[in-house]
């Protein structure tokens, strides 16, 4: 403290000074900027348009952009603080190899030269296919489009996957089986127009506070809410349904059981557009209200009154989240979902669609540009015509376009394990806090030959495992395009430039192509994304992905463009939904009602690990705070993690509120929890946010994946609840 | 572009106004103009401007509110405060039964009071209730950072940011209304839930007395909260603030430890001398007088510490018709003036000394009983009662006497049999007090009770053997001059542990706060 500080004669006035923006009037002077800089949220999936404040080469504040279709000016409180992500303490700043003496900085040739070596000498001995990579769904589609050649057209192997079969993977098989592609067939303006809105494990309150906010426009809507939790979502329904962990498939079943039952169905649209439906008829037979009453814990009245309501509904809208994902049940959950909308008529229509709400900023550019489980542009890699199509727009052999996917991530780690992969990239993620059952990943990362983690942040408890690091730019520091839930293409610019030596993960690749002497065959003359951009939109044209219409000038005057957008397409601001004709991406073009069964889920609690517990967000933190634990506001208004658990639980294990408690499972032990009692957790069950490293729920889960999309389920896995012993912190 | 109520009603009427039009018309443009325009959504601002007799307020609606704390992250980014500094902040109630439970959101920034405890307690004028909008503004130039205000809000508002070593507080965005622009938390609010209205002042004034405060929301008290709050229709009747059981000891204030402690063994001194004096004794009397004086000096020099803006200090004399900050201020300046006479005439032994002395124990009773009463505010319960009062001049009684003793002044015996009455009255109002703590109804007395009978018990026994064995066992029962010194260091050591337990235990009234810790409450 300064001596005028300490007497008293500085208060820093002018730190604490006020001023007028032309913009956004009187505010903090330090906080208004030389420039505001139009961009979209890196964040979730939601998509709110933004703009950055710069001053002086620095990201100042941040202001929700009034004009865009879908925040219309309002930010959650993650995105209202995000410029504090770019000057993070701990951004990565400088290439970092491992030497005798831990990380040690070296050059960017240096670093792309010796990862392309080791890649290529671990290829050589061990076949192409024994390099994975792991990547993300943060970044931009330019990038994935970019990524997705360069791996597996240029580094040749196909065990590539990303983060994103940690989140939507069950959505998106979900979909692929159902209509015969991926992508989310309505759009938020359901949200406003639906009478029935029906939200099975999705706490948008919390986790998508911008969509509550269209969901609350709509004046007329019934809301029901499914979820085990007594969530701010759920507390606001008109109608909560407190399933059983994990009993939501029986659920849907037996609300499919009673609108067929009831001749709530549209038997006109089930003719004309689905086929299986007898199949389906037979299979929802023995899902009889009693019994689903029984497996869910449902009340018989309450699933006839959902039924009733979302059967007589003139546009129903179902969403859902990691409720329904994070199962090894999620894709068949998803197709009972589609089931249930089809049968109803209630897809394709304003108001009306089976709603995935998607998890990162970017997971639906990975799944529409991306390489990983299907070919870009949604084409299929079991299809001769799509490779054929794909190679003739790249100008390659055709053999050279690979005829089935690689590993799926959790498929990679095992793989890692058995040897048969022995180099790994990863890519914007941060698996040590992300991925299940923390033991087995972290055993595979310390048992990989070469590890290179890029991200943008240094010291992440996984780069502190790499053998390289690679610097990246972040949100903020680059340009190019999101995919939001909705389908909607918005742009994202770069407000300041990279810190250190950090690169963003398009030069970051194209340099890594010039390594692998493949930059001229793969990204002939790119320079900018924008080269990315205009490739991709060849590619995506005919697809149902179709961006051929689309420019960075008009997605930016527009606040973003969602597909199908062709070229020639007349209206780019209008609300578009899919298969609004009927109309399906499967051979014969009509949806396919798929008999699903429920079953329980893997781990049921027994005497030694009584509790079923259940993972989750709270509003200030994402993902794996990698950013938000960067971000002071946020970490003081959301410090540190807890364990939710029903107050009679806690009066038997002698457990006071603020007691602090540890998690423990056949596999590990969450140490130093804070206890909440509290009543929006059922007895039996207990609730810890997935966010903290030094409080790592996947100490406790489980490696249990769904067999179709390989999505962990990170929901329910059995566990006890100890008082924390001293000592042991 | 919308009116600007406020500028409206302050030309009209004519009255003298915080807000100069000139500054606002300077510095807008007419970008700013259409720019906020488009931004106050109508609802949330009110659609004309104050009459006479109205002022604004904030209505909040708990039904609406998701507590995703926008607000929070919005009023810091305006005013570009330090994340340990919240203006607005958001609380947490719940209640019912799994699965119908109800979690509803408290989002407070300053309630705009109608008798504004911040405003008549601050002893240097840096509040001020505007006239035109009734909202409370504060100055940091004015303030000196002696965090009185914080004490005396039953609501947590103002709050002191050690960096700049001055009090800040929720202005309602007082500049951006003047722009035509409403607060950054009711504009960063997705659902609404926050809004700016107008209240009628005498209406208010006359309903806010009868109604009842809904659980988790602070009670009312002469401050008169202007926030109005819609509540859910459907909280159970269980419904509680979900950080009640979470008590953590208060900021112990060392400086005013010091500084209280001090000043009452110099009063008690200065009182016992006199006595002694007037009783006919002349030992060492001007010694002792002098050290006394010394100690009282020190704890000056002390509670200068505490403000965050020491050089300033002098200000604190000005609100003396209002503030008992400032009325200590004053007393304590006055006793030390007549108590450096006092100590002259005793050392040179010019006449008069006894009507100067009257007067010095006079101005220093004054000053203790003005001290206690600073602390005698509804928003710390633990301190509002008479016994603070008591406690105060107790330990100048008990430590006078065992000082003078300890100096070689007057009969060490009946100085003795003096201190130990003391101590022991002193340990009937402990007893008291505790007893107080445990047996109210009030939840910030039960957490004080909590918290000394649990992370604090220790410290509490050996503040209660401190007294005994300092102020009662070696007195009584040694007569070496030296244990005389030791028995006086003891029972001091005694108070100032038991003044540190005053500061620490004092669990505050404060709105419902976040379940997770580290939230200011």
């Amino acid at each position: 403290m300064s001596l005028r500080r300490a007497l008293g004669l500085d208060t820093r006035p002018e730190r604490y000074a006020y001023a007028v923006d032309p913009t956004i009037g009187y505010t903090a002077r330090r906080k208004i900027p030389d420039r505001w800089v139009r961009t979209t949220c890196g964040y979730c999936s939601v998509g709110c348009g933004m703009f950055v404040g710069v001053k002086e080469g620095r990201a100042v504040s941040v202001r929700g952009d009034l004009d865009h279709p879908v925040n219309a000016g309002m930010l959650c409180p993650k995105g209202l603080s995000e410029h504090e992500t770019i000057h993070a303490a701990n951004r990565a700043r400088f290439p970092l190899l491992r030497g005798r003496d831990g990380l040690e900085r070296v050059s960017w040739d240096d670093a792309i030269g010796t990862m392309v070596r080791k890649f290529r000498e671990v290829q050589a001995s061990y076949g192409p296919q024994t390099v994975g990579v792991i990547s993300t769904g943060q970044l931009v589609t330019e990038e994935f489009y970019t990524l997705g050649k360069l791996v597996q057209l240029g580094l040749g192997t196909p065990n590539y996957d990303g983060n994103t079969t940690l989140c939507m993977s069950a959505a998106v098989a979900g979909y692929k089986r159902s209509f015969g592609s991926d992508g989310p067939p309505g759009a938020y303006d359901d949200l406003e127009r639906a009478d029935v809105i029906f939200l099975i494990g999705a706490n948008i309150a919390d986790n998508h506070p911008i969509l509550w906010q269209r969901l609350e426009a709509n004046p007329g809507k019934t809301l029901i809410v499914a979820d085990p939790r007594v969530t701010k979502t759920a507390m606001l329904a008109d109608l909560h349904l407190p399933v059983k962990p994990r009993s939501d498939l029986a659920m849907i079943n037996g609300l499919i059981h009673i609108v067929i039952a009831r001749e709530l169905i549209d038997r006109e649209y089930i003719a004309a557009h689905t086929t299986g439906f007898d199949a389906l008829r037979e299979s929802v037979r023995e899902y009889t209200p009693e019994r689903v009453a029984e497996i869910t814990g449902l009340s018989v009245e309450n699933l006839h009154r959902t039924a009733w309501l979302y059967g007589n509904a003139r546009a129903a809208f179902i969403g859902w989240t990691m409720g329904v994902n994070h199962s090894t049940k999620g894709t068949e959950t998803v197709n009972a979902i589609n089931n249930l909308a089809l049968i109803t008529g209630n897809i394709g229509r304003s108001g009306a669609a089976p709603f995935s709400i998607t998890g990162q900023c970017n997971a639906m550019g990975t799944r529409e540009a991306g390489f990983t489980s299907s070919l870009p542009g949604y084409r299929h890699f079991a299809s001769a015509e799509d490779r054929e199509d794909l190679a003739a727009l790249w100008n390659v052999p055709v053999e050279q376009i690979p005829t089935a996917r690689g590993l799926p991530y959790p498929d990679i780690i095992e793989a890692i394990l058995d040897r048969r992969i022995r180099a790994l990239w990863i890519i914007a993620t941060n698996p040590i806090v992300s991925f299940p059952n923390l033991g087995v990943l972290r055993q595979a990362l310390e048992t990989v030959d070469f590890l290179v983690v890029q991200d943008g942040f240094h010291p992440t408890p996984t780069s502190t495992l790499a053998h390289l690091v690679l610097p990246a730019a972040i949100w903020g520091e680059k340009e190019g395009t999101y995919t939001n839930s909705e389908r909607r293409i918005s742009k994202v610019n770069r407000a300041v430039e990279p810190p250190g030596e950090a690169r963003t993960d398009f030069d970051i690749f194209l340099d890594v192509a010039a390594a692998l002497g493949c930059r001229e065959r793969l990204f002939p003359g790119w320079t900018t994304p924008e080269d990315a951009f205009e490739e991709w939109k060849r590619v995506s044209a005919g697809r149902l992905c179709d961006y051929s219409g689309m420019t960075y000038d008009a997605i930016e005057a527009l606040g973003g463009i969602q597909w199908p957008y062709p070229a020639g397409h007349a209206d780019a601001a209008e609300t578009r939904r899919l298969y609004t004709d009927g109309r399906f991406q499967t051979e014969d073009g009509k949806a396919r009602l798929l008999p699903v069964t429920w079953e329980p889920f893997p781990e049921q609690p027994t005497s030694a690990f009584p509790f079923v517990l259940n993972t989750g967000r709270t509003v200030e933190h994402w993902q794996t705070r990698t950013k938000t634990g960067q971000v002071p506001i946020l970490d003081r208004l959301s410090p540190n993690a807890w364990l939710e658990i029903n107050p009679r639980d806690a009066r038997t294990l002698r457990l006071k509120p603020f007691d602090r408690v540890d998690v423990v499972s056949q596999r590990g032990r969450i140490r130093n929890l804070e206890l909440r009692m509290t009543e929006t957790v059922a007895t039996g069950q207990v609730f810890v946010p997935f966010h903290w490293a030094n409080a790592n729920a996947n100490q406790v889960t489980q490696s249990a994946f769904d067999p179709i999309s390989r999505e962990p389920n990170y929901k329910q896995c059995a566990v006890r609840v100890e008082r924390t012993q001293r000592g042991t912190v | 572009m919308i009116a600007l109520p406020l500028l409206k009603r302050a030309t009209e009427d004519g009255v003298t106004f915080l807000l100069t039009p000139a500054r606002a018309a300077s510095s807008t443009s007419f970008t700013v103009a259409t720019a906020l325009a488009r931004e106050a959504t109508p609802a949330r601002m009110p659609p004309r401007a104050l009459a006479p007799g109205e002022q604004y307020r904030f209505h909040f609606d708990m039904a609406t509110c998701i507590g995703c704390k926008c607000c929070v992250v919005a009023c810091n980014e305006q005013n570009g405060n330090p994340a340990a500094i919240n203006w607005r902040r958001v609380g947490e109630i719940e209640g019912g039964w799994y699965p119908r439970t109800q979690r509803a959101y408290l989002s407070m920034g300053c309630n705009q009071c109608l008798e504004p405890t911040c405003l008549s307690g601050c002893p240097v004028d840096a509040y001020a209730k505007d006239p035109v909008t009734g909202i409370v503004l504060h100055s940091a130039d004015a303030c000196i950072g002696c965090q009185y205000c914080t004490w005396n809000c039953s609501y947590g508002v103002p709050q002191y940011n050690p960096e700049r070593g001055v009090v800040g507080k929720c202005d309602m965005c007082h500049g951006r209304l003047a722009l035509g622009q409403t607060a950054a938390c009711v504009s960063a609010c997705p659902t609404g839930a926050i809004q700016i209205e107008i209240v009628k002042i005498a209406e208010w004034r006359a309903a806010a007395s009868a109604s009842a405060p809904a659980a988790g929301v602070p009670a009312g008290d002469q401050s008169l909260s202007t926030t109005r709050i819609t509540l859910p229709v459907d909280l159970p009747p269980n419904a509680r603030a979900v950080d009640l059981l979470r008590v953590a000891p208060a900021d112990p204030h060392w400086p005013l430890v010091a500084m209280t402690v001090l000043t009452q063994l110099s009063v008690g001194a200065f009182a016992t001398i006199w006595l002694l004096q007037l009783l006919g004794a002349s030992t060492r009397l001007g010694v002792a007088a002098l050290t006394s004086l010394a100690v009282g000096a020190l704890a000056l020099a002390a509670s200068t510490l505490h403000l965050g803006r020491p050089i300033y200090a002098y200000r604190a004399l000005k609100m003396w018709k209002r503030s008992w900050l400032s009325r200590e201020v004053l007393l304590f300046t006055a006793f030390s003036a007549v108590a450096c006479l006092y100590a002259a005439a005793l050392w040179t032994g010019l006449p008069g000394g006894v009507l100067v002395g009257a007067l010095t124990v006079a101005l220093g009773i004054g000053g203790v009983t003005a001290s206690a009463c600073i602390y005698c505010v509804p928003s710390r319960p633990a301190w509002n009662t008479p016994l603070t009062l008591v406690q105060f001049n107790l330990t100048a009684a008990m430590l006078g006497p065992l000082f003078a003793a300890a100096s070689g002044a007057g009969n060490p015996r009946w100085l003795a049999i003096v201190s130990a009455t003391m101590a022991g009255i002193i340990l009937v109002v402990l007893t008291l007090r505790f007893f107080r703590l445990s047996a109210s109804d009030s939840v910030e007395l039960q957490a004080s009770a909590r918290l000394l009978s649990t992370t604090l018990a220790s410290r509490l026994v050996v503040r209660g053997v401190l007294l005994v064995v300092g102020a009662i066992a070696l007195p009584l029962f040694t007569a070496d001059p030296l244990i005389r010194w030791v028995s006086f260091a003891t029972a001091l050591g005694g108070e100032t542990l038991g003044r540190y337990l005053f500061f620490i235990s004092a669990v505050p009234k404060h709105m419902a706060a976040p379940y997770l810790g580290s939230e200011a409450a």
